[in-house]
């Protein structure tokens, strides 16, 4: 007696395909791209298409409003740079121009009192 | 220098990927019966399980750069023939379920097979529900393991398990009652 799922087994054996099967369906695929170009032909159709050259054209636009943001932010720090070192090189003149004061008022000093102690 | 000879299978393969159209006419070949049979054991039609296989050949066309191996191309054609096998029952009309009229009588068991035996038990197959028939023709039909058909079906082993187990009950309880009746 043989085994129900020897049975089932022999029931569902492989098939032979029908007469032809492999040349109809080589006969379908010539009406398909060869599988190595599609990747190609995917991008090249993605790049030609409409969606793309906008994308590049939004890029662009947004990489030129990029630019002259970092260059404005350039100038106005250089210009707040050249700021710091004016009030700096003024508040130098200012402190040696006291100094100055200072050292010819000793000068005319020493001047005055110096006849004086010649006599 | 030395060349490397790849087997058969996996230079028709390589040849394949690189557009060679007969060397794809040789992978269809190779493989044709395997998924040929998967359909025509879920559809019992060899109409509509042709239009199955020739529909999943095309799409392996379409996705040759992605497979892997000559394994990875068997595992491929086994998962994408059940899932298209399964969406094909479902765009069928439901069936009514097999009366035991329609499965011809079987005749004096023999060791050899008998045919008519074997069309009533792929016509009680193909009256199972698709999940369950996907079980059953990956376990008989390809002798998978469990874990294998899990795999493959994208579903737990005990699924499958389960699975097989209901099945067979019901695939041996409609057989004993079609040979009860015959002897009768």
């Amino acid at each position: 007696m043989i085994p129900f799922e020897e049975k089932l087994r022999n029931a569902l054996r492989h098939e032979a395909a029908p007469e032809g099967f492999a040349e109809r369906v080589l006969a379908r695929t010539q009406r398909e791209p060869e599988p190595g170009v599609k990747t190609w032909r995917q991008l090249k159709a993605l790049v030609s298409g409409p969606a793309f050259r906008w994308a590049l054209a939004t890029a662009a636009v947004c990489l030129v409003i990029a630019a002259v943001l970092v260059h404005n932010q350039r100038q106005e720090r250089l210009r707040q740079e050249g700021e710091l070192a004016r009030v700096q090189v003024r508040q130098a003149l200012h402190i040696a121009s006291v100094k100055l004061n200072v050292a010819r008022k000793k000068v005319q000093e020493i001047n005055r009192e110096a006849p004086s102690s010649r006599l | 220098m030395t060349t490397v000879t790849l087997p058969q299978g996996e230079e028709a393969l390589a040849r394949s990927v690189r557009g060679d159209a007969a060397a794809f006419g040789d992978l269809v070949q190779e493989h044709q019966s395997m998924v040929f049979s998967i359909a025509y054991h879920f559809l019992h039609d060899r109409g509509r399980a042709e239009e199955v296989a020739q529909d999943v050949f095309l799409r392996l066309y379409r996705h040759l750069d992605s497979i892997k191996s000559g394994d990875h191309l068997v595992f491929w054609l086994r998962k994408v023939t059940c899932r298209r096998s399964i969406d094909e029952v479902r765009k069928l009309p439901k069936a009514p379920p097999t009366s035991l009229e329609d499965v011809a009588e079987p005749v004096a068991e023999s060791p050899e097979v008998d045919p008519l035996l074997s069309r009533g038990l792929q016509r009680m197959v193909a009256s199972l529900s698709e999940d369950a028939r996907a079980v059953i023709i990956l376990r008989y039909q390809e002798e998978l393991e469990l874990a294998d058909i899990a795999e493959i079906l994208d579903i737990p082993v005990n699924t499958v398990k389960s699975r097989l187990q209901r099945s067979l009950e019901i695939l041996r309880e409609k057989f004993h009652r079609w040979a009860g009746d015959v002897q009768r």
